[in-house]
Order: structure tokens, then sequence, then C-alpha cells
């Protein structure tokens, strides 16, 4: 145990300061992609996107993050229009705020309350249950990754929970396959109240690539109230923490536009 | 050489012949391809598993509507074809081979075609988490239906466990709970679109099914990618390999309760990560290869990745050899989950597991494609066959990526090669392979007119779910994460 | 006191009579003739006064005399109390005339075997236990296996009087006398008599106890016993503890050291053998005829610790010997009667015998759930109940052995402490199990509708009142008790176990301290002040949901642990003690593959000790009965042969 010591002691601390500091992600990363003002679009850049993420109307065109899988073949075919972002916080907490480019497309929805809105002590420690809808296993490496050195959720109060009952975040991935549906509607009846839903991954957020196919729900959102988004195929564990937080209600920033 | 040349060279074929096979035009080596009637398509496989061949899939194809199985037979890849007739139904390969059993039963869910004589031909592909599946009955014993919601950050998929209390007398896999049915999605996609697709069908080997669908779309189109981007593709595929075996360290140390194992292992992984992201922008490696090539110029210098490579050698040196000496965790690992050579034969076993059988079963060394034929590396291999040499063959195989890697690295020429050969106008159907973290993957296409007709998958993970089911032999409720872990397999892979 | 005593006696008579009339009112009228002795007994043992009555010399050799002192005082107590309650309970079950005789028959043998001066009465009595249980075993004629435990219970308690009449043939030859008062006075110029006999005593006693090698046959008793009769069946250990305590520690005098370091191995032995059998039980009775077994070693252990600390010439350590053995031996008579009552309504209630097709029952049948409740935990040891305070005061005895110089002694008590808490913690899960398996969880069988006793049971509930608060006023048992066993460990010792105000500690002050009295009052009002509190602060805002079995909806009541799994951690590594097997036969039906999983679990003295003994001794007989060839010149030779012996010895021997 002592050679264990050592080594941890000799290589130092690596933990980031997130939230507290900011986290840059490094250049080039494939964060988000936004939309860059410009002339009026093209239909055919609707085409552009495997997953129908891109819509036109009217000349504007809007990119719903949601069904995003950040592939880049909107960038590589338009970079004029859309270029990606190098960012890490990715979550929103309405589903319309997942679509940018068209302003008017937008609706408004209300924001549902947060954990810590809704009970105090949540703000301090937060417990999760994982619940896999029926990703494809990327999503679940990122959430393992928050318990490793460089991220330690623990050191923000959260933690994971094997038992539903004491879980105050249900954390979802996946678009929901058929047989997944009921299980992880009895896990939601069977978590107390105060409680909030995640949905981590493009999957999650819209059903991704398979949203089309008849086994996915085409979303979390499609089973269950959705408290928090994010996107991403898959979003980073930085992300996912932002998106963490952004339930628990300890930051209140939102992914910006 | 022609058909009848090459029947007269091969016994084997001869035989087959015998039976009614007709060889069909070679899809460019290492491919055979064989028509055999419907009839006899049992009686063929049989044959082709006597002569040392392995199992690997079976699929109905919608373009002629007939019937492939594929195997692996010294080497080549064998098709055999069957047209089906009117009668929607054929003698069963699960008689010949427990290989065939999950396989057939997805066939008869997808396709309505009925295998003859299949020894439990129920629904496989909706799994109801409500049923209880029983193995054994007894007055003492009880099933723990261990899923789909497991206590822990995993996929979905359940283990019925039949036990007295301690005892496990039955241990059955039930997959398909993550059925995404993503092989249905790539009919109407282009090459572009169709490499996103296999990237997502098993998210944690994106680079290995994305290399195995591009290498089925060259193989159509009778073209090689660059040398350039071949070797970057290897880097990727690697480096892959690498953050997969680290997981399973990962695994295995949480469930030994060695926090200080999964915490430095944990770093690990997450610089190989980290680096892949400075590669190529995606932490996974996505959006890389693209069938003839890969899609961009890699964001960082060979130089700065061979820093990094050697940077992580030196830590996972140390981090290793104290792992493999803490006995709190080896103890739980040897003798564990012992599987023998035998049966990983007889369920056509790939990947680790089955090189931890002293198998040299490696589709990069039986089939090179890219790049691997020209670097130099060893299959890494272990004969106990236990959850220890299982993840003995994954340490060793780190090594050998990271030898791969600076192969691939050096005397690298950034500046001149191109990094994409032109695909689109390819036509026909072709397979195409690469060896994921766990095992073999296979891509069936069928191309018309720049895109996707029709894909069939056979993924490695799915291949050897049975296998976990045989090796609990002896062993307690204790031991089943630590098993389950050393196989290492991905439900989102096996599900698709 | 000594009329009242007579007209208990004369009571317990009366019952066995009234029997052939109407089994309720005997059961009705042994109740009260138990009260009375009970009641006889507290007095005694407490020293307010003497009772005692003639029963003149009819019964043989010499006036006999029926005497409550303290030592019988303490056991005539027990007898009574926990008589007086299973007598209720029987009634309620009415009961066959053939059971309801026997029960009074035995309860008027065990207070005869506590209460006679001599040796005679004492073994008439003692055997007249011996036939009861024989008929008692044997009286549910439509059981499988029924006649078998009779016989078998029956035999090996034989074999228990037959070492009890060699050691009091013994004594009398030595002392000339069956009275017990002239064996004490003579005890020190026995000579080597004395460890004959003490032999013959732990044999005749142990066997009515189960304590290894003759614990066999007394779980297949309790199962066979019709109805709550089981219960009677453990009051009779009442009488084989007295048998060791009188004629053991207080009649043979001061023993050497082997006496205590055997004793106190043996029932190391017993306990953890008890104990480990009775982990792996499926049937209610028999679990708890292990469990018996278990709790006869620990109190036996006790005894042993005394006994070492009288040849040690350590008064006080036998003194905390003896109080933990005495109270080890209290507690289990009024639990063991509980538990065995409480498994009698839930047989009744259900039909079935063994714990694996219940479950689930707590709700259902919750008067026996709580009183089952309460005798397991004291069976447990769990705080602040009494089995936890006879066995921390076990505990604690035993820590003294460190007082005595003889290394052996040391090593011996040391190894015995060891099994004992080997003993308590697998005692814990086997509670755990039975417990859990009949009440908690939910139904693994359909039992349909359950014929839930609806009598009022005041037996029953009596007990279980006893049980509640015999942890908790331990302090002034402890005290009743000193009074009872003045006349074996000298006056004074036993209440220096209880210090100011309601501590208690092991006889030697200063070593310990623990209290039931302040632990139960201190659970009791934080219990009610919680609930208030909760009550008054919180807003109980009740949601229900389902249980949480890995996401599906799977029947709980097929996936829950089944009582055999919580011993099949101790079944595998202890294969060996077991002989577990585990297998799994693949048939064909119907074309479908199917697994059926087989246990074989055979006990290890059955196989290696009473059948090798049982087919030997059949072996033996059979030789011997080619004597009795019924050839009448054979049986004239036989004569002729003897009447020479004779003539040959005699004029031998007068030289």
């Amino acid at each position: 145990m002592l050679k264990w010591l050592l080594r941890g002691l000799r290589h130092g601390v690596v933990t980031t300061g997130y939230p507290a500091r900011t986290e840059p992600a490094p250049p080039g990363f494939r964060g988000r992609i936004s939309v860059l003002d410009g002339a009026a679009a093209p239909e055919s850049f609707a085409d552009l996107c495997p997953t129908g993420a891109i819509q036109v109307k009217d000349g504007l065109v809007s990119l719903d993050r949601g069904r995003c899988i950040l592939c880049g073949a909107c960038v590589a075919n338009a970079p004029d229009r859309f270029a990606f972002e190098a960012t890490y916080e990715t979550a929103v907490r309405r589903r319309s705020a997942l679509v940018v480019g068209d302003e008017a497309a937008a609706a408004l929805e209300e924001a549902l309350p947060t954990l810590g809105d809704r009970s105090r002590t949540l703000r301090r420690s937060v417990h999760i249950r994982h619940v896999d809808g029926g990703s494809d296993g990327a999503e679940e490496w990122e959430i393992q990754a928050l318990t490793n050195p460089y991220y330690d959720m623990q050191r923000l109060g959260l933690f994971f929970t094997p038992a539903p009952r004491h879980a105050d975040v249900l954390l979802v991935t996946g678009g929901v396959t058929h047989s997944m549906r009921e299980p992880l509607l009895r896990t939601y009846e069977v978590m107390p109240e105060p409680k909030a839903v995640v949905a981590v991954g493009t999957d999650a957020c819209s059903g991704g690539f398979s949203a089309t196919m008849g086994e996915v729900a085409g979303g979390v959102d499609q089973v269950l109230p959705v408290d928090v988004y994010v996107p991403g195929s898959p979003p980073a564990p930085i992300a996912i923490l932002h998106g963490l937080l952004l339930a628990a209600g300890v930051v209140t920033r939102e992914a910006a536009a | 050489m022609s058909a009848e040349e090459l029947a007269r060279e091969d016994p084997l074929l001869r035989a087959l012949q015998g039976a009614g096979a007709v060889e069909e035009e070679p899809l460019r080596d290492p491919v055979r391809r064989l028509h055999v009637p419907l009839a006899e398509l049992a009686t063929a496989t049989q044959s082709l598993i006597e002569a040392g061949g392995h199992f690997s899939g079976i699929f109905r194809s919608e373009a002629d509507d007939s019937l492939r199985a594929l195997l692996a037979l010294r080497g080549e890849l064998v098709v055999l074809r069957a047209t089906l007739d009117s009668a929607r139904s054929y003698p069963a390969l699960s008689r010949v081979t427990p290989a065939a059993l999950l396989p057939e039963r997805e066939l008869y869910d997808v396709s309505g075609v009925v295998p003859l004589d299949h020894p439990q031909l129920e629904p496989v592909l909706r799994p109801n988490a409500d049923e209880l599946q029983r193995v054994v009955t007894g007055p003492e014993t009880f099933v723990i239906p261990y899923g789909p919601i497991r206590s822990g950050v995993f996929e979905a998929i359940q283990f019925p466990i039949d036990t007295g209390g301690e005892d496990i007398l039955a241990f059955t896999v039930r997959p398909y709970f993550k059925r995404r049915n993503l092989e249905a999605r790539f009919p109407g996609l282009d090459f572009d679109q169709g490499a996103y697709l296999a990237e997502r069908v098993a998210g944690t080997e994106s680079v290995a099914e994305a290399l195995a669908f591009a290498q089925a779309v060259e193989r159509v189109a009778g073209i090689e990618a660059p040398r350039l981007a071949q070797r970057w593709r290897v880097v990727h595929a690697e480096l892959e390999r690498i953050a997969n075996h680290l997981d399973v360290g990962i695994k295995l140390a949480e469930d030994a309760a060695l926090s200080v194992g999964v915490a430095r292992f944990g770093v690990l992984k997450e610089q190989v990560m980290r680096l892949r992201a400075r590669l190529c922008g995606n932490r996974f490696g996505r959006g890389v290869v693209v069938p003839g090539g890969i899609r961009e110029k890699p964001l960082l210098q060979p130089a700065e990745v061979i820093e990094a490579i050697d940077a992580f050698e030196e830590d996972f040196r140390g981090d290793r050899s104290l792992l493999l000496a803490t006995t709190s965790l080896t103890d739980r690992l040897i003798g564990s989950g012992r599987l023998d050579a035998e049966t990983v034969i007889r369920y056509g076993g790939v990947g680790p597991i089955a090189r931890a059988c002293s198998l040299g079963i490696d589709a990069r060394l039986e089939r090179p494609y890219g790049a691997y034929g020209r670097l130099g590396f060893r299959i890494a291999r272990a004969t106990d066959g236990d959850a220890m040499a299982r993840f003995e063959v994954r340490l060793d195989e780190i090594d050998q990526s990271l030898h791969l890697i600076r192969q691939a690295l050096e005397r690298m020429n950034v500046e001149t090669a191109a990094l994409r050969n032109a695909v689109s106008e390819a036509s026909g159907e072709g397979c195409g392979w690469a060896e994921a973290p766990n095992g073999e993957v296979i891509y069936w296409l069928v191309l018309a007119g720049g895109l996707v007709e029709e894909a069939h998958i056979v993924s490695p993970s799915l291949r050897d779910w049975p296998l976990l089911s045989e090796s609990y032999r002896g062993d307690v409720l204790t031991d089943v994460s630590f098993i389950e872990h050393s196989f290492g397999l991905t439900p989102a892979g096996a599900d698709r | 006191m000594s009329v009242v005593l007579a007209i208990g006696y004369a009571g317990l008579v009366a019952a066995v009579l009234t029997a052939a009339l109407s089994a309720r009112a005997a059961a009705y009228v042994a109740a009260v003739a138990c009260g009375l002795v009970g009641a006889v007994g507290i007095a005694t043992a407490a020293g307010y006064t003497h009772a005692s009555f003639s029963i003149g010399s009819w019964l043989g050799f010499g006036q006999t005399m029926l005497v409550s002192d303290g030592l019988a005082g303490i056991f005539l107590a027990a007898t009574g109390v926990t008589g007086a309650a299973v007598s209720l309970a029987l009634a309620q079950r009415n009961p066959s005339r053939l059971v309801g005789a026997l029960h009074a028959l035995i309860l008027l043998a065990i207070c005869v075997v506590i209460g006679s001066d001599q040796a005679f009465v004492f073994l008439l009595a003692w055997e007249t236990i011996t036939l009861s249980l024989y008929l008692l075993g044997s009286a549910d004629r439509d059981r499988p296996g029924a006649l078998f435990a009779g016989y078998f219970a029956g035999g090996m308690s034989k074999l228990g009087g037959g070492a009890l009449l060699a050691a009091f043939a013994l004594l009398y030859a030595k002392t000339g006398s069956f009275e017990f008062a002239v064996w004490a006075h003579q005890a020190p110029h026995l000579g080597d008599a004395r460890d004959v006999a003490f032999v013959l005593f732990v044999i005749a006693f142990g066997s009515k106890l189960g304590l290894i090698p003759f614990q066999g046959p007394l779980p297949g008793l309790y199962a066979a016993a019709p109805g709550p009769s089981a219960a009677t069946i453990s009051i009779a250990f009442y009488a084989a503890f007295y048998g060791l305590w009188r004629l053991v520690f207080s009649i043979l005098g001061t023993p050497p050291l082997w006496w205590g370091e055997l004793v106190v191995s043996v029932g190391a032995l017993t306990a953890l053998v008890g104990i480990l059998y009775a982990i792996a039980q499926d049937e209610i009775k028999r679990f708890l005829g292990y469990s018996s077994v278990e709790h006869a070693g620990i109190a036996t252990i006790g005894l042993g610790l005394a006994l070492v600390g009288e040849a040690a010439h350590l008064p006080r350590l036998a003194a905390a010997g003896l109080l933990a053995a005495t109270l080890q031996l209290l507690m289990h008579g009024v639990t063991k009667a509980l538990a065995l009552l409480a498994a009698d309504r839930v047989q009744t209630a259900t039909g079935q015998e063994e714990m694996r097709p219940l479950g689930g029952l707590g709700p259902r049948l919750p008067l026996t759930a709580a009183g089952f409740g309460l005798a397991v935990v004291s069976l447990a040891a769990l705080p602040p109940f009494g089995g936890f305070v006879s066995e921390w005061l076990m505990f604690m005895a035993l820590l003294q052995a460190f007082r005595v110089n003889d290394t052996i002694a040391e090593l011996v008590l040391a190894l015995g402490g060891a099994a004992l808490a080997l003993t308590a913690g697998i005692a814990l899960l086997a509670f755990a199990k039975l417990y859990g398996g009949i009440f908690l969880g939910r139904a693994r069988e359909q039992l349909g509708r359950l014929h839930a006793p609806t009598r009022p049971a005041p037996g029953f509930v009596a007990l279980a009142l006893i049980a509640l608060v015999l942890g908790p006023i331990a302090p002034w048992e402890i005290r009743w008790l000193g009074h009872g066993l003045e006349g074996l460990v000298g006056s004074d010792l036993i209440a220096q176990a209880v210090s100011f105000p309601l501590v208690l500690g092991p006889v030697y002050k200063g070593f310990s301290v623990m209290s039931p009295t302040w632990l139960a009052a201190g659970l009791t009002t934080f219990g009610l002040a919680a609930f208030v509190l909760v009550r008054l602060l919180a807003r109980p805002r009740v949601r229900r949901a389902p249980v949480w079995v890995s996401g599906t909806a799977v029947p709980i009541a097929t996936v829950q642990y089944k009582p055999e799994a919580y011993s099949n951690p101790i079944r595998v590594v202890l294969s060996g003690l077991y002989r577990f097997k585990r297998t799994v036969e693949v048939r064909q039906d119907n074309g479908k593959e199917i697994r059926v999983a087989r246990t074989r679990m055979v006990p290890f003295f059955e196989d290696y000790f009473y059948r090798p003994i049982a087919a030997g001794s059949l072996l033996l007989s059979g030789r011997l009965r080619r004597l009795q060839s019924g050839n009448l010149g054979m049986y004239l030779l036989y004569i002729l042969i003897v009447l020479l012996a004779a003539l040959a010895l005699i004029p031998a021997l007068s030289r």
C-alpha cells in the first residue's frame, strides 16, 4: 500500500477546479455545433444532416442540438454557416433551448424548478442513479469517468447510489428501447420526491440515429419528464458534470445559446 | 484461378461440392463464397467446422432472399449462400454448432425464417424484464434476476442466476435489452453517413466498427486507403484498444475494492481519452475513419503523439506491476471463471477471451487488413483460461498496441501523402472486418449507386456472451462480477 | 408452605387421573397445580420459607420426603411457571386424553425428580419421564416416522437411565443408603467411585439434555410430539439440569480439575454441533430441537466452569460460572417453551412443518409473530433480553480463566470461550433464517386460508410477557438466584453480581458492567421519544412504491432468498460435517431439457456414530439370540452350568 501512496503523491493533484474555475476544452474539440449568421440558406442544407437535425424554413436555418451527433458533415460542407465550438458546457434545462439558429422557432417553455430550489440540502449532496435506456455504451464510459481523479465528482457532493430509493437524480442514457421502458418507469416511480431526471447524450435527448426505428421511444422525454438535457455524442465528462450541477441547482448558468 | 481449378486444389471444397456446393466468384481474397442448396446448409457448415472452421454468424440477405452463413477457416472467411424457398425454413445450424443458437433466434425474430429443430426457438429480440427465466428447478433453488438495471453505472443486460444461496447452478445471459435495430437504419445512407452510424453501433468500439464498415466498402470498390491514412487508422484503433483494456482494469479493481487501482487506472484511461480528443476532436475517435481513408488531418504531429505515448507507458508500467502484485485482486481472479479451449472453439469465441485459452485467434494476423500486414507484433496469449489469464492477455495487448502505434508513427511523412481515396460509385456486396478490442467484428454490406442497401453486423460481444454462461463452474455469487468484468463485453455491440 | 406444596403435588396427580375423563380439564388442573408448585418454589428459593412433606416409605427404601430447598426451589419455580403456561396452551388445543395424561405425568415426574431427597424415588420419577417421552414421541400414529422418533428417544433415555441406575447402585454399595444427604456427607471418602459416578451422571443427564453424542433423538422427538406437547418435553430439561446441579455439583463434593475440563469440552462441542446442525434444518421443530441442544451445551459450559472454580479453590469463579449457567437454563426454558408453542400455532394455522413453503406470515398471524419474535431475540442473545444477559455473564465468567493457575484448564476454558463465540455468531444467522423464513418477506407458496387460532391464548401471552421482562428484571432474578444457590457456592457471592443501581457484572467486581434494566428503559424511552417527535415535527406524507427487484416486476416470492440460502455458505464450507452435495441432473421431458437440482445432506453423527453402533448392537444381539434356541434341553443345560458355577464360586468367595 505504501508504494501506491508514493505513486499517488508523486503524480500530484490532477483534479480539475470545475465549476469554481473554468475548464477549457482542448483546441479542436467537438463540443457542439453553432449556426453562424449568413445569407438565406438553401433547402438542401437539411439533407446534410444524417439525423435530420437541420431544418430550413424560409431561408432560416435552425439546428436541433438534441439530434446532432457531432459528425461534422454540415461543417465540412457549409463551413460558413456551421462551425464546431470547443466547449464543454452544453447542458440546458428546456428541450427548446437545444434548437439554435432560428430564434422564432424556439418555443418558450417554463423551466422546471431545480432540485436545489425544492430542497436546500440537496445542493450539497446529491445521489445519482444511472439507468441505461439503450445507449451505445460510450455515455456510460463518460459517466464512469466522473469518479476518476481528474473530475472527482464526490468533492462536489455528487455520489452514485445503487438503490433508487436513495436517489435524487435519475441519469438516463440512451433513447429508451422497448425492453427498458418499463424498468426505467419503475425506477422513476420508486425514487422519492424531490427528484430530477437528466438525459445524457444525443440518443437520450432525441433518440439519435435510431429515432426513426420502431425500437426506440425517441428520447427520454417521451417516457419521463426531463429536467436537464445534456447533448453530445457522447458528451464529455465536464458536460455531464455541468448537467448534474444544473439539475441540483448548484450552478445556474445554462449553456449559452 | 478459376473456380474449378480452385476446387481441384482444395479437398475440403471437393467434399463440399459433393454436397452440392458451388464456388462463386471469390470476393477478393481472403473471402470465399460458396452456394449450397438450402437443405445442405447445415451439413456444409458441419464439414467446415470439422475441418477446423469457426462459425461467425448467419443472417438473411434481402437482396436475393438468401441465407448467408459466415465461417472463418484457416485464415479465410467462407460465406455459404443458400437461397430460401417458399417454405421459409431450413435445417437449423444450432444442431451442428452451439455458436448459432442466438444468431438463429434473432434471424427468426427478424425475418420469420424458421430454423428447423432449433432447441430453443423462443422470441429473443424484445425481452420482457418481468418474465422470470429459470433453468434449474428444485425445492432448494431460486433465481436472482441480476439486471437489467444493476447496481453501478453499467449497460443494460440481464443475467438470471439460478442459485441455492451461494453456489451458482446456472448462469444465463439474456441480451437484447438494448436492441435499437441499427442494422435496419443503414439502407439509404451514403458511405459517409454509414460510417457515422457504424461508429454508434458499439460506442466503445467506434473505430473498429467504422474500420470494418469502411473496409467492406473499400473491398467492394476494389480500392485501398492511402498508406498514410492506414497508419493513422492503426493509431486510432490501437488507442481504442488500450482504452478498452484499461477500462477492464478499472472495473476489476473496483470489484476488488482496490480504490487506488481504480484511481490510477482511471488516470491512465483519462490520459488516453484526452490524447484521442487532442488528436481528432472526439474522445472516442469518432469522425476519423471513413470509406476511402480518414477524413481530416490529425490535429497533432506524430512526435507529439509519441511523446504522450512515452509518458503514458512509463506510468502504465509502474501501475501495472503494482496492480499485479496486489494479492487482494489477483487472488479473486486466479481460478475464477475458467474456460477451456474446446468450449471456446465450439461456441466460436473470439477476442481476448479466446486468446486467454491459448487460441491464436486475431483478425489482425489471420486476415491482415490495412497497415497490420506490414507491422510487426505478436498475439498476446495465456493458457489458464481463467479471469486472471484474460486480464493478463489484455495487459499484454496494451504493450503490443503501444508497439504498434510507435511503428505506425515512425518515419511518417505527413506532408505529402493523400488522406482519402474516392469510393463514391461502389456497387455490389462485400465483407469487411476489424479486430475490435473484444474480438473480430465483421460487416457484410450490399451497396448500390453510392448508397448502402443492406448491412449485417457480426458482433464479437454477441459471439462471446454464451461463453459467460459456460464459465461458471464451481464459482459462487461473489465471483459473478469478477468473471463478468474480466470478459469485458459490451451489450450495445451485441444487441445492435 | 409445605401444605401448599403438598396440594400442588396432589393436584398434579389429580390431573393425571382427570385426563381419563377430559384432557382439557386435566390441563387446567395441571396449570393450577403447577402454579402452586411454582409459587412455593419462588418462595423457598428466595429464602423466605422452607417447604417439605413426607410421602412415607411405601415407594420403597426408607422414608421419602419431597423437599423444596434453595436449589430445588429454583427449579420448581421454573417448572411451575413454564408448566402452568404450557398447560394453559395445551388446554386451548383440545388434545387427546393420552396426550393430556402424559403431559400431566411428565410434569408430575419432573416435580418429583426435583423434590425427592433420596435416589430411589429420583430414579423412579426419572424413568417415568423416559416412559412418557417414549409414549409422547409415538403418540401421533399418523405421522410417518413417528414410531421411530419415540423409539430413538426412549432408547437414548433408557441408556441414560441405565447409567443413572449404575451410578446410584455404585453409590448405594459404597454408602449403604439411598439418601442424598448421606451421600453428600460421605462424598469425600468415596475415592475412585466418585469419578465413576461423575462420568455416569454426565452420561445419564447428558442423554436427556442432548449433549454430544446423545443429541440424535431430541430434534426428532420435538417434531414428532403432537401439538404443544413439544413444549412439555422441553420442560424435562429442568429435571436433567437439576440432576447435574444437585448430584454432580452439590453432592459429589469438591471435584478434581479434570471434571470441569471434561464438562466444558463436552459443553462447548455440544453447543457448536447443535447450532451447526440447527442452521441446516428446514423443519421448524427440528430446528428448535437442535437449538435446545446448543443451549444445553452453553449451560453445561457454565457448569464446567463452576466445577473448575471449585477444584481450583476459587469460590468466586465457581459462583460466576454457576450463576451464568443457571440463568442460561432458566432463560432457555422459558423462551424455548414459548418458541415451541408458537411453532405449534404456526403449524396449526398453515399445516406446514417446514420453513420452505412459508413466508410473509407476520401480518397474518400477528400474535404468533410477536411471541415467536420475543423467543427468537432471547434465544439469539440480543440485548436487552434474557438470553443476552445470561450469555454475557457466561462470556465474562469464561474470561476469568486467567485466574486459574493450571495451563490445561486455562486452555480448555479459552477454547470453550472461542467455541461459545462462534456459536453465538452462527446462532444469530440461524435465528434470522428461522424468523425471516417464516414471518418476513412474501409467502413462497400459496397457503390458501390460514386456520389462525382465534381463541384467546392466555398461556402463550403469559409466557411471551415473561420472556419480554426476563432480561430487564435480571438484577432481581440474580438476587433471588443468589439466595437459592447459597447452599452450593456460599452465601452472598452471587448477589455480588449486582451492584448498585441495577447494574450487572460478573461476580468479580470491577471487571465489566452491563445493565439490561437501564438498557431496556433507555431503549423504550428513546423509542417513544423518537416516535413522538416524528409525529409532531414531520409531515407524514407517505407514497407507497413496489419493492425494487432490479427494475423488473417479477413476483418477489420467487426471487427472495429461501431459508436454505442462509445456511448455504456454511453448508458448502463445512461440507465434511454435513456431507453436503448438490447435483444438477439433466432430464429430457417432452424433448425439452429440464434441470433439477438435488441436495443431499447427511449429518455426520448419524453416519459415523449412530448407524455403526446400531448395526453393531443388532449384530451382537443377533448372535446372542442364538442362546434362546427354544430347545428345552439347552435351557436345562444352562441351569446346570449356572448351578455348578455358583457352587464353585461360593466357597471361593467366602474365603
